[in-house]
């Protein structure tokens, strides 16, 4: 059964190769994105944590993704 | 109404709430779509199990052709009303069109070696994929490398409206010309010619790819919107 899956009659080699690609192509993708948006979050946190008390409120009440961003690192001020 | 409904705040809340409906349903649809589209659907009677790269071959294509006409009417809009969001938008999903134009060209060659003969051929559906990929190439470029913005904004937008043009060439290609590309099997009005059997763990396959592009646009477009962000902090 197994081996009949990977053979898949003589194309088990394209299938999975297609196969293949795809998942380590897309993988690729989100591993770079994902590492990317968890380093510009890092840095947001950082700028935020040099700023002083009352700048930090002022960006409390403007913006949600302060709040939002500060969740997703799971950090508090 | 529209100031408040493209507000930035709203949006980025609800990409985080859409990207954990995505995070808890993705893995379980993966194991079914991959379930059925390698065990369980049937070999085609010609082809034999070698069929089994349609279900993802025809989705990167479709979602690559899908990518290209929704960044060339987000182009046309943003050029004339100048929206910033579109921008943002425009920025976020074009490398995922160019990964699945990438993915059906390369599928699609190892799909053709057992059933053409051939890796590739210059035949007017693989050319015409070809020039959408060089297109998608153009707009990256110019969205990262044009300065300033206007400028990157008006290539981009040209970029685009000319690769349209491509869209229903690469769409009726097998049916003006003579090609090895076998003519589209389902039909958005007309008769489908593939079975249930084959069509559910296609459509399965496609919801897959659809929803990783959304986590990828939607990752992408929360690190575009913190770069905003950031430069807001910059001005405390």
């Amino acid at each position: 059964m197994i081996e009949k899956l990977f053979l898949m009659n003589g194309y088990g080699a394209y299938v999975w190769a297609s196969f293949g690609i795809v998942f380590i192509s897309c993988l690729i993708l989100f591993i770079r994105t994902y590492n990317k948006l968890k380093k510009y979050e890092k840095n947001f946190i950082k700028e935020i944590q040099e700023l002083n008390k009352e700048e930090k409120k002022v960006l409390q009440t403007r913006s949600k993704i302060f709040t939002q961003v500060l969740k997703s690192q799971k950090k508090i001020i | 109404m529209m100031r408040n409904l493209f507000s930035l705040n709203k949006i980025y809340i609800f990409s985080e709430k859409t990207l954990t409906f995505i995070k808890s349903v993705f893995p379980v649809l993966l194991i079914l779509g991959l379930t059925f589209a390698l065990v369980l659907s049937p070999p085609d009677y010609l082809q034999g199990d070698v069929v089994r790269i349609m279900y993802v071959h025809v989705p990167s294509a479709w979602i690559a052709l899908g990518t290209f006409s929704t960044l060339t009417v987000l182009s046309i809009i943003n050029f004339i009303f100048k929206i910033k969001i579109l921008e943002i938008v425009n920025l976020c999903i074009a490398p995922i069109g160019l990964l699945f134009t990438c993915l059906a060209i390369i599928t699609g060659s190892i799909w053709a070696e057992p059933t053409w003969g051939t890796w590739w051929a210059w035949d007017a559906r693989l050319t015409s994929m070809i020039v959408l990929m060089f297109f998608y190439v153009m707009i990256i470029y110019s969205q990262k490398h044009i300065k300033p913005k206007n400028r990157s904004l008006m290539f981009t937008s040209i970029i685009s409206i000319i690769g349209a043009i491509n869209i229903p060439i690469i769409k009726y290609s097998v049916e003006w010309w003579n090609t090895l590309h076998q003519p589209a099997s389902i039909k958005i009005t007309g008769e489908t010619s593939i079975h249930s059997s084959m069509l559910m763990p296609l459509m399965l396959m496609l919801l897959i790819l659809l929803l990783y592009s959304a986590l990828i646009f939607l990752m992408k477009y929360k690190t575009e919107i913190i770069k905003v962000k950031r430069s807001g902090v910059k001005r405390l």
